[in-house]
């Protein structure tokens, strides 16, 4: 029996430009004032998501049969066709106006749309999403689905456990590194110290060009309008202003200008 | 009445700080200040609940909530909110209550935001301002469409306040039901937790990609000695491998606030500055003066942190 893994993937601004943009002063907030507008800024897929894909990636390669379905809220095109260039079995599209969502309503759609399925015995998601960076929808979607949650791994590793299959999960704790062992179904979220995903080989771009993005509304998934309905609404966004009252301390050498930050420093009993 | 609740694992994680930001939102909204103690109990409880205007003490102990169990953890919490018309329940943002907070919502079917910083309550309205873009914005949610909800807040900028008028708490204990929970995720092999955290360090020393390469990661060690320090980290080097996981600071690493943060060759991207912007004193040494680490530190030295490392060094030490 192959293991079915479904990974889920979010488009967001490029976290790094807006970053740039931020650091120069220059982010930009639209006119409803709550929306980037910055067209020059990217969308790709959470790097986050991506690190999910490379460790679904990474289990096959560890020699487990399994299928590997990609799924997005939204109209993310560009990122399902990224996912399908790098081997993905099945790119799948959740056909949903975003902008009408939250973290709640989006949920419900990939737990819909797991359960339509005939469910996964391995759900993996990236740690948080870049742009707002909540991290609540693999939660959430543990409860809808009655799956377990494992978070913030560093390496997942599946092994076939009588019928079914048993996942080994390193996470990443505040007190180091923790090894859990979990039956399947389970969800897993993935942090940066996967490591780096990997890029699409020309022969996953050529590929990929074939591969059919399969599209499914919330009507398929039998979700109700209500269902969807939002509980949390975002009304606001602004850049946080810093204060900025840095002193620069200056001397002839280096040695002199530690010598007046250690004298300013004790001077404040800062340091002793 | 309805209910705002401040939820701690016994009395740790800003329950000081959180309990006077829930303390304003209840009086926003004509609430009941309640305070949910999960697992251990501290002696003091109901003195600290008192200072700070709780009007009751809810007691949530089990055979199963000696140490942290996520499973366990979600059901008491449900249990406990169906007893009572909750209106708000806070959580200080702690690395479990990332999962457990989401969890809970799902649970009993309530809204949830994390990462707030600040949650007001005007008109009936709660609304949680929260960091995103890993701090280069802000954002405001209006929590409305639920009658429940589960926000987590990050302590670390709030400061804890005693109310005007002390209050002397009801204290009581829960009833909970979990014979019939079982963790369904079982720990292998846990590293262990070697020596003190940069958490809890009163003076940090922090290196970025500025340091050139691994090598010179040994100099923000040398003057983290020399100060009685602990060294730290950009996640940028850490994931070059220069330094520990275990040393990162910011977003997705440890959230500190030191007596005194040094900050060498670290640029100052909002995703790093989540984890030191509450240090009493911030010291940045950079080659760009133009970095924005500077916007953000009382002294900062314009120069190679590899020349000023070592002149620090000697500075303390002579």
């Amino acid at each position: 029996m192959a293991l079915r893994i479904v990974v889920c993937a979010k488009e967001v601004l490029d976290p790094d430009a807006v970053n740039n943009y931020a650091l120069e002063g220059k982010l930009v907030i639209g006119d409803d004032g709550k929306s980037l507008t910055q067209s020059s800024i990217p969308r790709l897929m959470n790097a986050y998501d991506e690190q999910a894909i490379e460790a679904a990636l990474r289990v096959r390669e560890a020699g487990v049969v399994c299928t590997i379905t990609v799924v997005s809220v939204g109209d993310p095109g560009e990122i399902l066709k990224h996912a399908a260039s790098l081997g993905v079995d099945e790119p799948v599209a959740i056909q949903a106006d975003t902008t009408r969502l939250d973290h709640h309503g989006v949920a419900h759609l990939l737990a819909a749309f797991v359960r339509s399925r005939g469910g996964a015995d391995l759900v993996l998601c990236g740690r948080q999403a870049s742009d707002d960076d909540q991290g609540v929808v693999p939660a959430l979607l543990g409860e809808h689905l009655g799956m377990p949650v494992v978070t913030i791994a560093r390496s997942v590793e599946v092994a076939a456990a009588g019928e079914g299959f048993s996942v080994r999960v390193v996470r990443v704790t505040p007190d180091g590194d923790e090894t859990v062992a979990v039956g399947a179904p389970a969800i897993v979220t993935i942090s940066n110290e996967l490591g780096q995903a990997r890029y699409p080989t020309m022969a996953g771009r050529m590929a990929a060009r074939k591969k059919k993005i399969t599209s499914v509304t919330a009507g398929d998934l039998g979700v109700a309008a209500a269902a969807l309905a939002p509980r949390v609404s975002l009304v606001k966004q602004f850049v946080p202003t810093v204060k900025g009252s840095c002193e620069v301390l200056t001397g002839a050498t280096p040695a002199e200008a530690a010598a007046v930050l250690i004298a300013r420093l004790r001077a404040e009993s800062v340091l002793r | 009445m309805s209910r705002v609740v401040v939820c701690t694992w016994g009395t740790s994680g800003g329950a000081e700080e959180l309990l006077t930001l829930g303390r304003g939102v209840a009086n926003g909204l004509g609430a009941e200040l309640a305070w949910a103690v999960v697992g251990p109990m501290a002696e003091d409880l109901t003195a600290i609940a008192g200072r700070y205007g709780v009007a009751v003490v809810d007691r949530l102990t089990d055979s199963k909530l000696v140490s942290f169990a996520g499973d366990v953890a979600v059901e008491a919490l449900a249990q406990y909110a169906r007893q009572h018309e909750l209106r708000l329940l806070l959580v200080p943002q702690t690395f479990e209550a990332r999962t457990t907070a989401p969890r809970l919502a799902a649970r009993i079917d309530a809204g949830v935001v994390m990462n707030g910083i600040a949650v007001g309550a005007e008109s009936g309205e709660i609304a949680v301002t929260a960091s995103a873009f890993g701090g280069d914005t802000r954002v405001v949610y209006v929590l409305s469409g639920a009658s429940r909800y589960v926000v987590g807040v990050s302590t670390s900028a709030l400061t804890a306040e005693a109310a005007p008028a002390p209050t002397t708490p009801a204290v009581r204990d829960v009833a909970l039901d979990l014979g019939a929970i079982a963790e369904r995720v079982q720990i292998v092999a846990r590293s262990e937790a070697a020596g003190p955290r940069i958490e809890e360090a009163d003076i940090i020393v922090a290196g970025g990609r500025g340091l050139g390469a691994k090598e010179n990661y040994r100099l923000i060690h040398e003057l983290a000695e020399a100060l009685g320090g602990m060294a730290a980290a950009s996640r940028p080097i850490v994931d070059e491998g220069w330094a520990e996981p275990a040393r990162q600071v910011g977003l997705t690493g440890k959230i500190t606030r030191p007596a005194l943060y040094i900050a060498a060759g670290i640029s100052g991207a909002s995703q790093h500055m989540v984890g030191c912007a509450a240090a009493k004193t911030l010291v940045a040494i950079n080659r760009d003066p133009d970095a924005a680490i500077f916007r953000y530190a009382r002294y900062g030295i314009v120069g190679d942190c590899l020349e000023i490392l070592p002149a620090l060094v000697r500075a303390v030490k002579g």
